[in-house]
Order: C-alpha cells, then sequence, then structure tokens
C-alpha cells in the first residue's frame, strides 16, 4: 500500500487527439467538446476537472464509446491502439471490461437492481473468457473479497439494494477490475458517497491501480479528490482543455487564469491550530433562542421496523448566528432541521420557535411562527415550482403571509428581495428552468428572505452548485445576514464549508449528537475520534498536504488495529 | 416481514375489499326506481302483488336487516335464486364460470405473449417505421369497441375466409366447449385484441424507461452486449411495472367477455350476466358482480405475489 510511484515512460494506454463531440439538440447543435488531447500511460493517473457543464464527463464517456445516441463525436480516442471514436458495436464491447472500465458516479444506480451482485461481477467476467459459470462465480466471490466487501460469500448473492452505498460502489469497481483493465476511467467515483467513505474508496481505487499498473482518468469537481489521488491534471473549462501539468504544478502553481479562480473558490479545510480571531460564537449567547431543541427524539416507523432517526438532541440557535449541522449521510441532520421547521413532530422532547413551543400553539399560531422562518434546500430544480414564474415563486409567501398587502406593495416586495440576492430585475417574469443553477438557488433564498424572517433554515443549499457557484451564493446569505440580523440553521455534509460559514458547530452521528462548540474550536481541535476521523477523511487541495494527511490517517487507522 | 405474514394481511384486506363491494352493490340495488318487484312483476303489477312479493322476498325489512341477511345466505354459498331461471345463481355460477375463466385466461395470455415483446421490440426500435406502425395499430386496436371488432372478426374469418366459425362452441362443461378450439379462435382473438393494444404501451414505456437507467451504461461498459443486456437486465426490471398493470387489468378482461359472449354466444358468465341485466334478474346480476369483484381482488392479489417474486426490493421492504 506504498505510494504509487512517478508516471512512468511508455506508450500511453488512452491518446485522445483533436476529440470533438457536439450534441444535436431541438435548438441546434451544441459543440460539448472542443479539440481536446490527452493521453494516460499505464500506472498514471490523469485528473479531468472542471465545472458542471465543462464536458469532462462527455470526454470520459466519449473515450468508453458511450455517448448518448444524439452525440457525435470527430477526432481519435485510441485504446491500447485501437480505435473507439466510429468503432463498431462489436469492436467496443470487445474492448469494454477487458481493456478498459468505468466507474459511475452514483452506486444507488449503477447496478440491475434485480440481479444478485455476484451475478453482475460474474457477468463481466464471462463476457470475455470462456469459463464456466461456476468458476466465473468463485472469481467473482475472490473480486468482492478484494474490494473489501465483509463476507464476500454470503454478501454474493445479496441484491444491490441491500448493500449500503459505498459498498454498492465497491461492486462496481470489482466489475471495472473484473478483467485487470489497462485503463479505468473514473466518473467521480466518490462525489455520492459520505467524506469517510469516499476516503476509503479513494485509497482501495489507488492500491487496485498500484497493484496492476493501471492508467486511471479520473473526472472529478473535487480538488480535494485530485490532490489526493493524481500524478498529473488535465483543467476543463466550456469544452476545451485550458491547463495541463503535473497535479503539484496545477493545484499549486496554477498558470491559467480560470484555474486559479476556480481554486480560490474552493473552500479550504484549516487543519492547524486554533484561530483566536475567529468568532467564538459565544457573542449571541445570553439573548433568547430563536429555535430551541429540548431533548428531541424522532422515530420513523413503528415496532421492530423503527428507525431512531434523532435521539435525545438539544440545538439552540440564537438571533444573527449561524449553526452548523454536519455528520454523514443517515446522521439525522436533515430530520433535525425538518423538526426545526415544525415539519417533524417530535416524538420526544420540545421545540420552541421564537419562544412558544410549538406543540402547545394553535394552527393559526403556528401558521405565523412559520412565517418567522425561511427555507433553502438542496435541490434548486426540484423546490422551486416550474409553472411560476421568478416573481411569482418569490411573492408567494407574501401570498400566504401578508394578505393585507396590496399587488403594487408586493411586487415592491419582490423586487426589493430580488435586489437583495443580486438578481437582475429582468429575470423576474423569467420560468426557474430558464436560469442557471447558481441563479435559481438565488430565487429560493430571495423567496425564503422576502418576509423577512427571524430564522433561516438552509439544508445543503450549495451542495449541488460548482464551487464558484457556491461562493457567490454563501456570500450573498452572509451579507444579507449581517444586514438583516437573522439566525441561521445551516445543514451541509460539507466540514470546509461550515468551517467559513457557521459560528458554531453541531456533529451528528446515527442521531444522537456527538459534540458541539464554536467551529473554532470543534472542528479544529475535535473532541470525539469521531469528529477527528471526519475531519481526516476530507481531502484538501493541496497535494503535498494531503499527502502528509493520508499518511497520518492510515497509520492512525492502522495504529489500533495492529 | 415474512411471506406468511404478508399473505394473511393480503387475504385480509382482500376479504374486507370484497365486504365493502356487497355493500356498495346492495346499496345501488336498493336505489334502483321500483326496486327488483317492478322488474319481475311487470308494469302492470298491482301495489298488493307488489307488497306481497316484498314480503315474500324479505324485502319490505330495514335495509341493514336484509343486508345481514344476504350476507348469511352468502356465507353459507347461497347467493339466492334467479327469478327468471328458477335455478340457483350458485349452480348458474359454478356452471359458468370455468368457461369464462378459460376465455379471459386465454385471451390474457395470448394478448401479453404478443404484448411484451412487441412492446419490447417497439422500444428497441424507437421512433423507427415498426415503432410508429404498432403505436397506429395499438391505438387503433385500443379505440375499436370489442363488439365491432368481434363482427369485423365474424365478418372477415368466418364469412369472407371461412376459417373459423362464427359460432362459440356450445356445451354446458368445459370439455364439450374445449372439444372444438377452432370455435375459440375468433373470441380469444377479440379479447385479446385490447390487450395487446394497452400492454405493448405498457411494456415499451417501461422498457424505454429501463433502457435510460444507469445499470444499462454499467454493463454496456461491462463489454455486455445489447442483447444480453435487453434479455438479462432490462426485461425483468420491465416487467414489474406491467405486472402490477395486469392484477388491475382483471376487471376490464371481464368487462371485455360480457360483450365478447353475447357476441359469439358463448356459455359463459358474461351471457349470463346480460342476459339477467336485461331482464332484471337481481340475485343473478349481484352473484356476477359479486363473482367479478373477487376476481378483481384474487387478481391484484396473484399480481402483488407475482410482483414479490420478480423484484426482491418489494419483499425487501425499504432500500
Amino acid at each position: 500500500m506504498s505510494a504509487k510511484g512517478g508516471p512512468e515512460v511508455g506508450a500511453p494506454i488512452l491518446d485522445v487527439t483533436d476529440l470533438g463531440v457536439t450534441f444535436g439538440t431541438d435548438t441546434g447543435d451544441v459543440a460539448a467538446v472542443r479539440g481536446v488531447s490527452l493521453a494516460v500511460r499505464p500506472g498514471e493517473t490523469l485528473a479531468l476537472v472542471g465545472e458542471s457543464g465543462s464536458g469532462k464527463s462527455t470526454v470520459a464517456l466519449a473515450a468508453m464509446g458511450l455517448l448518448p445516441g444524439n452525440a457525435r463525436a470527430s477526432g481519435s480516442a485510441t485504446i491500447a491502439g485501437t480505435e473507439v471514436v466510429g468503432a463498431s458495436d462489436g469492436t467496443l464491447a470487445g474492448l469494454r471490461g477487458r481493456t478498459v472500465s468505468m466507474v459511475f458516479q452514483e452506486p444507488a444506480t449503477a447496478l440491475d437492481p434485480l440481479t444478485r451482485i455476484g451475478s453482475q461481477v460474474a457477468e463481466v467476467i464471462r463476457n470475455h473468457r470462456r469459463v464456466s459459470a461456476a468458476d466465473a462465480r468463485r472469481e467473482a466471490v475472490e473480486l468482492l473479497r478484494r474490494v473489501g466487501i465483509p463476507d464476500p460469500e454470503r454478501r454474493a448473492s445479496a441484491y444491490p439494494f441491500q448493500l449500503s452505498g459505498g459498498q454498492r460502489q465497491r461492486v462496481v469497481i470489482a466489475m471495472a477490475i473484473a478483467n485487470e483493465p489497462a485503463l479505468l476511467i473514473a466518473d467521480e467515483p466518490t462525489t455520492a458517497l459520505d467524506v469517510t467513505v469516499q476516503a476509503e474508496i479513494l485509497d482501495l481505487l489507488r492500491r487496485l491501480a498500484a497493484e496492476s499498473g493501471t492508467g486511471v482518468l479520473l473526472v472529478t469537481h473535487n480538488m480535494g479528490v485530485v490532490a489526493d489521488f493524481a500524478d498529473r491534471v488535465a483543467v476543463m473549462l466550456r469544452g476545451e482543455i485550458v491547463e495541463t501539468g503535473d497535479v503539484e504544478k496545477v493545484l499549486l502553481r496554477p498558470g491559467h487564469e480560470y484555474t486559479r479562480r476556480l481554486l480560490g473558490a474552493v473552500p479550504r479545510l484549516v487543519v492547524d491550530e486554533p484561530d483566536p480571531a475567529h468568532p467564538n460564537g459565544s457573542a449571541a449567547v445570553g439573548t433568547e433562542p430563536v429555535v430551541d431543541l429540548r431533548g428531541v427524539s424522532v422515530v420513523f416507523g413503528r415496532g421492530r421496523r423503527a428507525v431512531r432517526a434523532l435521539d435525545d438532541v438539544s440545538i439552540a440557535v440564537h438571533p444573527g448566528e449561524t449553526v452548523g449541522l454536519v455528520g454523514e449521510s443517515g446522521s439525522g441532520k436533515s430530520t433535525a432541521a425538518r423538526v426545526a421547521l415544525g415539519l417533524v413532530a417530535p416524538s420526544a422532547g420540545t421545540v420552541s420557535l421564537f419562544g412558544t413551543d410549538l406543540r402547545r400553539a394553535r394552527s393559526r399560531a403556528r401558521r405565523a411562527l412559520r412565517a418567522g422562518i425561511g427555507v433553502v434546500l438542496q435541490d434548486p430544480v426540484a423546490s422551486l415550482d416550474a409553472r411560476m414564474s421568478v416573481a411569482q415563486c418569490v411573492a408567494e409567501p407574501l401570498l400566504i403571509h401578508r394578505r393585507g398587502l396590496s399587488a403594487r406593495e408586493r411586487r415592491d416586495r419582490v423586487a426589493d428581495a430580488l435586489e437583495r440576492v443580486r438578481l437582475p430585475r429582468a429575470l423576474a417574469d423569467r420560468a426557474p428552468r430558464e436560469l442557471s443553477g447558481g441563479q435559481r438557488q438565488r430565487v429560493s433564498l430571495a423567496r425564503a428572505l422576502v418576509l423577512e424572517p427571524r430564522l433561516l433554515v438552509a439544508d445543503e443549499p450549495t451542495s449541488a452548485l460548482d464551487v464558484s457557484v457556491q461562493k457567490t451564493v454563501l456570500d450573498v446569505i452572509t451579507d444579507l445576514q449581517g444586514e438583516l440580523g437573522f439566525a441561521c440553521l445551516f445543514v451541509s455534509h460539507d466540514l470546509a464549508v461550515v468551517q467559513q460559514f457557521a459560528q458554531r458547530v453541531v456533529v451528528l452521528r446515527n442521531g444522537r449528537i456527538e459534540e458541539q462548540g464554536s467551529t473554532g474550536s470543534t472542528l479544529r481541535r475535535p473532541e470525539t475520534d469521531y469528529t477527528r476521523r471526519l475531519l481526516a477523511a476530507v481531502p484538501v487541495p493541496d497535494p503535498v498536504l494531503q499527502r502528509q494527511r493520508r499518511a497520518d490517517r492510515l497509520a492512525a487507522s492502522a495504529g489500533p488495529s495492529a | 416481514m415474512s411471506t406468511l405474514m404478508y399473505l394473511a394481511r393480503r387475504v385480509l384486506q382482500a376479504v374486507l375489499v370484497i365486504l365493502i363491494v356487497t355493500v356498495v352493490v346492495f346499496c345501488l340495488l336498493h336505489a334502483l326506481p321500483g326496486g327488483p318487484a317492478r322488474g319481475i312483476l311487470g308494469a302492470q303489477a298491482t301495489a298488493q302483488q307488489i307488497a306481497q312479493f316484498n314480503h315474500e322476498q324479505g324485502l319490505d325489512k330495514p335495509l341493514p336487516a336484509q343486508y345481514l341477511y344476504y350476507l348469511r345466505t352468502l356465507a353459507s354459498g347461497d347467493l339466492g335464486t334467479s327469478y327468471t331461471l328458477n335455478e340457483p345463481v350458485s349452480t348458474l355460477i359454478v356452471q359458468r364460470l370455468p368457461k369464462t375463466l378459460v376465455l379471459t385466461v386465454l385471451s390474457a395470455i395470448v394478448g401479453l405473449l404478443l404484448a411484451i415483446p412487441l412492446g419490447m421490440w417497439q422500444a428497441v426500435r424507437r421512433n423507427k417505421p415498426f415503432d410508429y406502425a404498432i403505436t397506429t395499430l395499438s391505438f387503433v386496436a385500443y379505440a375499436t369497441p370489442v363488439y365491432f371488432l368481434g363482427l369485423l372478426l365474424v365478418l372477415l374469418f368466418s364469412q369472407v375466409l371461412p376459417w373459423f366459425p362464427a359460432q362459440a362452441p356450445q356445451g354446458d362443461t368445459l370439455g364439450q366447449v374445449l372439444s372444438d378450439p377452432a370455435g375459440l379462435v375468433l373470441p380469444v382473438i377479440a379479447g385479446a385484441a385490447s390487450m395487446v393494444a394497452v400492454f405493448s404501451r405498457y411494456m415499451r414505456a417501461a422498457t424505454l424507461e429501463n433502457l435510460s437507467e444507469d445499470y444499462v451504461r454499467t454493463a454496456r461498459a461491462g463489454g455486455t452486449r445489447r442483447r444480453a443486456i435487453l434479455w438479462r437486465h432490462v426485461f425483468r426490471n420491465s416487467l414489474t411495472p406491467v405486472t402490477a398493470m395486469l392484477g388491475y387489468y382483471v376487471p376490464v378482461l371481464f368487462g371485455g367477455a360480457l360483450v365478447v359472449e353475447q357476441l359469439f354466444n358463448y356459455p359463459g358468465m358474461g351471457l349470463l350476466f346480460w342476459s339477467a341485466a336485461q331482464s332484471s334478474d337481481y340475485p343473478v346480476l349481484l352473484g356476477c358482480v359479486l363473482v367479478i369483484s373477487v376476481a378483481t381482488v384474487v387478481g391484484t392479489l396473484l399480481a402483488d405475489i407475482l410482483q414479490r417474486v420478480i423484484d426482491p426490493r418489494v419483499a425487501g421492504g425499504r432500500s
């Protein structure tokens, strides 16, 4: 499990020359990729980075010959000397799974839900080698063992839905390495996973690549993953490569202006000693909390299938402060946010909103209380009504909670709210789908703030956004908070974002509070092993520092068990 | 949840649904103008005759009492006596139900055997001439009333081309009906046509949806060939929604049988229901509706169980 050696000199296993991809759409052709040239040599990892829409995934799919039907590829992409662009189905089927394999972003949907995982791995083996069904099955079990599936003999007959996301990704990887491919293409392989699982999957991929000298094309938007894994980096912007180089050069001494801007927007986890200048979160204590969860438990379901989503959780958010809620998926952070919103009734404990016990409040009073909360959710596409204009979306809360307003007053308030989130007035009559992701999220924000709430609940508000867009949205929230003084409950899985954005942080694990405190101390000198592990798993976008962090993390996890 | 528990719960639900159906049918029956007496005794019947009839049949008692009495006799297998045929309804149904089952089950099997490959084939050849042709045919078949289609079939394949008899096989027993398979061809085709139209659409939609799923891309990335992906992965995944629809389609099949049996003079439940409706033979109508509702509930139950067999997630609970 040693660090991988430098790039070997030799014929590239993947050689892309002047690749172009054009999508035929209803409104005409769109050039998604233009003049892309890159090469991956055996044993080397090339990271292809860029923001959404930059064409990085399209390059990966083109190299596999997996482009959708409305795409046309030009130029050349050869894998081990075989041309992929324009190749026949038979040629491609011969390459795929044997010479080149792919690991996809979404392990939840990447596997056939009705086929046992062992059979899915065995299928890839039997696609390319003449082995008996029984032998293929035995080999599949060995592969599952190799990728770290516990008890592989038994798990081989499990269905995908019986596995966790990380385990499913391990199965996808087992399928990818089944025939020892010379090239592995990984398209955002860890984006859908928790940081701790991400670290494990990256370790696994690194080990497998090192063991068999496989070349890796890693497509990702996460600079931390790049720093952790890649030997070389190619940066894409609007379908073209703007910069290529060694990972240390590109991440530490970027040459292109866009790369600098991209790296500047990445929130960096500060891992050194506590910073005394950082606000300590005690400023607001003493005032009455805006929202106060006391000993809250939430149980979903009944009987043996009951799931305890929250267990004796107490969180208070004071006026003007931002409290970050962090934890892995399933830790209960979104449930806690929903309890604060009054959308989920606690099975035990009390919730006070603006000093009023939610359970005691009558429905009318409860509605009035809710008018004091603004909400921003993760998915800016799904959380806005597609049939309303931007102005209508923002005006809706006024129609419900401020019935006395005249149409003119309402228009003014909407214009005001749009201005506050820095959206041009011209967008007011557009439909949400015509806006970019960042603009849509600012519409959600305007809608949340139009009633001038005393509390903003933001559930992963920037997870679906590119880093540069994330930065502008977070900046807008921070500015408005200074101006309007609302409290903010900020749910996020991204520890770096929380560290920058929140004054206090609550770390949740399996529905319980693991620890809480000011971000300055809790996220720098954590008191529990869990938080320490969580922090250690976050890859930082500095290859030198990240190499050290990886070594420390592996030593720490190997230490106690050895 | 164990399979046994699941079965017990679903059967209990099924019984409840059937009970509710009996209440609804019972109420509808009594909401008819004039009630059953007028229907049986004719328009000229005197008020005294009607009162006499109502008393004899227990129709002058309060409705809940009548309903309870009805349920009690039902439990003992007694569905009452036909007003017009002077035979116990249960006997009539026992005679005819198997024949209708043969007709509907045959139609369903033939329909599905055609619809499933057609729908898959259409999905694979999406927006090509074959797809358009089948889509057009499906819409025409779906829009054509069953009686019209039946007449057309008789005209073409019995009169113009004397291939099959226009009349369904007659006879009291199942054996007599089955001894003349040529006579079953046209009724089965008439019954299967709309099934092919509807289910080829479902199968096409389900297959298209599955073809765009990520797991298809994963299989392709592993070097699995298109044909193998289609049959090994997409086929099974597409069957799940189609199976669910199958359960809900049982009453439609019975409804179709009503027309088909009348058209081809096939001695099944449909023909019985038809003549009972014309003569206001309420005990027979009520018995038929009950049998059809039981068949529907059993159909959905079977579809649910079939789904559990196909899709492990249904049995495994949350994913």
